[in-house]
């Protein structure tokens, strides 16, 4: 802890950075985001097991030129990032939305979050993308703290949860997710909370022609869903803030997770891991899959 | 909005399986559809006229006509709206022939099938816009990739026509592949003899820039206006300062170490070298991977004989870039390599006829080298492993085309001709040799064509044997090929002194390479596709790129001569204009909205996506967002799906007009 | 409505440059197909959208198909290998969320298969019928009623009208 407040002091009083975003402990179990620009309060800064939020949903273009515009000088932005996040920031450098060589990313040696606030750390309460997490190390970084400890072990229930939706008869299926969808009050914390939601206006907002229906019926709710999902496949990271988010508990991050399966098992391809290989959307191969097509 | 609706009955196309009066009478009823009719011929002048004057009278903003097909008539009906004062683009077709009357029986579902058809139709049009042609300016100047024969043709009609041309050939010297024939069917004259004044034609036409040994890197922008970088690959040779002499080829101390292409490797070349003695320009180029300065830093015997201080071993790639109007493409073709092939090519090849392996098994063009009179026998059929004359020759045709199990279905259409020819030759030189030909079938059409190889047979004793030969193998010095006489029904064995091969015609390496750079398609094999195949034979898809010769489909050189020259003719009408009139249909960035992904950039097959920059008041820039080049959108639309906030639309089917047609389902 | 009547209802939504004109060729070929399925032409399969989908199921559509031009052979070039990808993708989704894979089917039609695109259009069309009115979407509550396009008295009313805000809870 003490490495990482120095390292952030030393960027700010430098002037190599405009700001350091990162967690600042409000209670035991319970992490805030904070941004911090005055040297003296990096003494602030945590780096624990309760580090739930992605913070670069904080990295939106409109924020780093607020943030980072100090006297006509452009200074870079530090981001305190989990290893997980990291892949959220590679997703956000390659739609664009933030440059590499702007952002300093302050990474830490990562063995689990909790699945949220006030629980216990161990393996009951271990947030659902640890248990199969493959990167405890970052894969980018400016700066790398903390120290390798073991991940609790914790069996895959967001897996097994899958297997057995599958298992499902259509019918079933579509009763379950039309159930799960009907809870959405349309309160869009999902789309707030995402990194890779950063459109300046969301489908779901434009209205000529009306995309989707923004009532909160079972029709405009299950359309919002699908589509939420679909702009997601092949994008999303698997950070999991949606399903913390949302306040009706709609299983959001497990469709997300089998839309990442199908990613990897029909493009083998895994968003946020490296800046060279191309984005899924965007970029084909003749050898794709065809069996889809008559 | 007053909206027209015109139902044709097509004489009884239609109106035999659809009521086109019921159709008309609901459509009546429909909101926003001030006048409804139904007619015999929409089509014709009195059916025009009808809409004509429905648009006066009723005073209509927008007409649907429910007809034939709308890549039948909507120019047809586009162009009545427009004399009647309605902008083309507020005209709806709905296909009431060929998707409804022509392929259902049921009059009652054919009947309701065209209402909902023409349902989906008023209710886009009520959401068409009107639309207005673009306008871009015409760079008077052509590319011309290639500088074989097919080239050569293209470069010389556009440059006769009074228009620059750029003439792009990747080796030292033009003339490609005819320059290497020794006689050419059916006139038997030297192919060198007729050539050679065109290439010369070509070096010192005013109008034509040659650029050789050099190849096209990249190639941005659209008709009309498009922008080719050239890379000019180094000679090592100062081009203004050689005078062509041709003593550094002389006394160049390298003789055996490269071998000579141009003779298809049946001689060896010097380090410094001109392909061959005619070559335009007569410029030679220094092979840096076998001359001796480039490997040890010494030698120099070239920069001691030449007298005009050309060798200039420094020498580097250079770029060019030059704006062009048109392309046109003549890259020609390579020959089947009918050695063993790994196992993830897409070819095959004969093992079995011991290619490589056997010395006196050649293909096609090594023999027009052996006999050709400037080649490295002078011109004597020669056996390439010993220099005898060999007294039986073998020729075997089709060897990979129309092989279906070698990975070519296709036939390449010149082996025929050339190796009846070929056949001739052999009997004029050699008189008491013996020329067997096996063949599947003799495709000899075109002007003069059956004539010869029946002269071949009858006149010059040439034995055609119908059968396909599967090994050969070497006794005795003898080349021992078997295979079958399917007309007789037996097995033949033939022990020849040589072997020659008509191997398939595959597009050139690189071909497909260069096709994604230009953008334009091309087939399985890497033939580049034709925009139609009967229609539009020498375009390709992409607006302002013209094919010639055999880049397209294997082709002898009265015709790559004859496509050269439609394609030049093709450049040449784009030319006479100058601007150039495009179809509204293309995509536009809404700028507010645009969040700068750049997803749509990622997915645009035409790169006309560009990156823009959004000032404030201040003129401070506060975002980048797409920008979609008009002239460079080809209209296909795959950004507006890509796009997730919705930002881009298509003109002429925007997203409002398909969710109305949608809902009108 | 008489389920033994029942006519399903189908999209098709197809490029301009082949399966359109494949589908042009049928007709002058005068092969013949059921009436079920109505054809919105866009001028590339890269252009369609997967909301059309979802919009064509809203308005009571019982089947999408989605066709274009086979590979390689795309007018311009590679909008259908975009495509792919994009419905390879929501394929899976809908059919993780319960949405049958033979609700929505693909095709590559070129411009001379006129007797594929009338194959197709059969097959799909018995698919549909094999499966079944969509009600599962239909009856999915939305407090709209859907004032257009005005019917004609003398055509059944779309079956999803009758259902509007009878189903709420």
């Amino acid at each position: 802890m003490k490495e990482l407040i120095k390292h952030a002091r030393e960027l700010l009083e430098n002037g190599e950075v405009a700001a350091v975003i990162g967690y600042r402990q409000v209670s035991a179990k319970r992490t805030k985001p904070v941004i911090i620009t005055d040297p003296e309060e990096t003494s602030a800064l945590v780096f624990n097991e309760y580090c739930l939020n992605n913070l670069a949903v904080y990295l939106t273009k409109a924020r780093i030129k607020l943030l980072c515009k100090k006297n006509d000088k452009v200074l870079k932005l530090a981001i305190t990032a989990k290893p997980c996040d990291v892949h959220s920031i590679v997703a956000l450098i390659q739609e664009n939305q933030i440059d590499r060589d702007t952002i300093h990313i302050i990474s830490f040696n990562c063995h689990g979050v909790a699945k949220d606030f006030g629980f216990d750390f161990n393996g009951d309460n271990l947030a659902s993308k640890c248990i199969t997490c493959e990167t405890h190390k970052p894969l980018y970084y400016d700066a790398l703290f903390g120290e390798v400890k073991e991940t609790p072990q914790a069996s895959d229930t967001a897996l097994a949860r899958i297997k057995e939706i599958e298992s499902m008869p259509h019918n079933e299926r579509f009763e379950f997710f039309k159930s799960e969808f009907d809870k959405c009050i349309k309160c869009y914390a999902c789309r707030a909370v995402c990194p890779l939601c950063y459109c300046q206006r969301c489908i779901t907002d434009k209205t000529i022609p009306c995309w989707i229906e923004t009532s909160s019926h079972q029709r405009g709710n299950f359309a919002w869903n699908v589509i939420r999902a679909f702009h997601l496949s092949g994008r999303c990271t698997g950070c999991g803030e949606c399903d913390r988010a949302c306040p009706a508990d709609i299983p959001l991050s497990l469709i997300n997770r089998k839309m990442s399966m199908e990613a990897k098992n029909l493009f083998s391809f895994v968003s946020g891991r490296s800046l060279e290989t191309p984005t899924l959307v965007g970029s084909y191969n003749e050898k794709d899959n065809n069996e889809l097509f008559m | 909005m007053k909206i027209g609706v015109f139902i044709c009955h097509c004489g009884e196309n239609i109106s035999s399986t659809v009521d086109c009066p019921r159709v008309a009478d609901v459509c009546r009823t429909y909101t926003g559809v001030e006048y409804s009719v139904d007619y015999k011929y929409m089509c014709s002048d009195p059916g025009q006229n009808l809409i004509k004057d429905a648009i006066h009278k009723y005073n209509l903003d927008a007409i649907v006509v429910g007809s034939c097909s709308p890549h039948m008539h909507e120019r047809t009906f586009r162009n009545a709206a427009v004399s009647a004062g309605i902008n083309p683009f507020m005209v709806e077709i709905a296909n009431l022939r060929e998707h409804c009357s022509w392929v259902h029986d049921n009059i009652e579902a054919a009947t309701r099938k065209a209402i909902e058809l023409m349902r989906m139709a008023i209710e886009k049009v009520k959401r068409d816009k009107p639309l207005t042609k673009i306008k871009v300016p015409i760079t008077k100047r052509v590319l011309v990739i290639g500088g074989g024969i097919a080239g050569i043709q293209a470069a010389l009609d556009t440059a006769n026509a009074g228009y620059e041309v750029v003439l792009v050939e990747k080796e030292p010297s033009i003339g490609g592949h005819m320059s290497q024939l020794s006689e050419t069917f059916p006139t038997l004259d030297c192919s060198q003899c007729i050539l050679t004044p065109r290439m010369v034609e070509v070096h010192q036409h005013p109008k034509i820039k040659l650029m050789t040994y050099s190849e096209v890197e990249r190639v941005e922008g659209f008709i009309g206006n498009f922008k080719v970088t050239i890379k000019k690959k180094a000679r090592h040779i100062n081009e203004d300062k050689c005078s062509g002499c041709g003593m550094c080829i002389t006394k160049c101390p390298i003789k055996k170490k490269a071998y000579n292409s141009f003779e298809e490797d049946l001689a060896f070349r010097p380090a410094v070298y001109v392909p061959f003695p005619q070559a335009i320009p007569n410029i030679p180029v220094i092979d840096e991977t076998v001359c001796t300065y480039y490997k040890t830093g010494k030698c120099g015997m070239c920069v001691k004989v030449c007298d005009r201080e050309a060798i200039d071993f420094g020498q580097k790639d250079t770029i060019h870039v030059a704006d062009v109007g048109a392309i046109i493409v003549a890259t020609g073709f390579k020959l089947y390599n009918i050695d063993k092939k790994s196992a993830d090519s897409k070819y095959k090849g004969y093992g079995e006829y011991g290619y490589g392996k056997y010395r006196d098994v050649i293909d096609g063009l090594q023999f027009e080298r052996i006999a050709s009179a400037s080649g490295p026998t002078s011109g004597e059929i020669k056996r390439p492993s010993d220099g005898r004359v060999p007294k039986k020759i073998a020729f075997i045709q089709c060897v990979g085309s129309r092989d279906d199990s070698k990975g070519i279905s296709y036939c390449s259409k010149i082996c025929c001709m050339y190796t009846a020819k070929q056949a001739m030759l052999y009997r004029h030189k050699v008189h008491d040799g013996e020329a067997y030909i096996f063949y599947m079938d003799i495709r000899a059409g075109g002007k003069m064509y059956e004539e010869f190889v029946r002269r071949a047979i009858e006149e010059d004793k040439v034995k055609y044997i119908r059968g396909r030969v599967s090994r050969i193998y070497e006794e005795d010095g003898k080349y021992i090929v078997k295979g079958e006489d399917t007309l007789a029904g037996m097995p033949v064995e033939i022990d020849a002194d040589m072997v020659v091969l008509a191997t398939a015609m595959i597009p050139q390496d690189g071909a497909e390479s260069l096709a994604r750079t230009i953008g334009i398609p091309y087939d399985k094999y890497g033939f580049f596709n034709e925009a139609h195949p009967k229609l539009r034979p020498v375009e390709s898809t992409t607006a302002g790129v013209f094919l010639a010769g055999a880049c397209q489909s294997p082709k002898d050189i009265p015709e790559s001569v004859s496509m050269a020259s439609a394609a030049a003719s093709k450049a040449i009408i784009l030319f006479a204009n100058d601007t150039l009139e495009r179809e509204p249909v293309v995509a536009k960035v809404n700028e507010d909205i645009c969040a700068g992904c750049f997803y749509c950039m990622k997915v645009c097959p035409f790169g006309a996506v560009e990156v823009k920059d959004v000032k404030d008041i201040n003129g401070i820039v506060y975002k980048e967002v797409a920008y979609i080049n008009q002239g460079v959108c080809q209209g296909c639309g795959t950004c507006t799906a890509t796009c997730l906030s919705k930002s881009i639309e298509l003109a002429g089917f925007n997203n409002e007009e398909i969710f109305a047609e949608i809902a009108a389902l | 409505m008489d389920k033994q009547n029942w006519e399903p209802k189908i999209a098709a939504f197809v490029c301009n440059w082949c399966t359109y004109t494949g589908a042009d060729l049928a007709g002058t070929s005068r092969l013949k197909y059921p009436a079920n399925c109505k054809i919105i032409r866009v001028m590339c399969s890269g252009s369609i959208d997967p909301v059309f989908i979802l919009k064509a199921f809203e308005r009571g559509a019982d089947g999408v198909l989605v066709s274009g031009c086979h590979p390689n052979d795309c007018h311009y070039n590679a909008g259908n290998f975009h495509a792919r990808r994009r419905w390879d993708f929501f394929h899976e989704l809908l059919d993780f969320i319960g949405i049958e894979k033979g609700r929505l089917q693909f095709s590559w039609i070129s411009a001379s298969e006129g007797k594929k695109f009338a194959d197709v259009i059969t097959k799909v069309t018995e698919d549909i019928k094999a499966m079944g009115p969509f009600t599962a979407y239909k009856k999915m509550n939305s407090e709209f009623t859907i004032d257009f396009p005005e019917e004609p008295s003398e055509l059944p009313e779309p079956e999803f009208q009758e259902n509007s805000d009878k189903e709420t809870e």
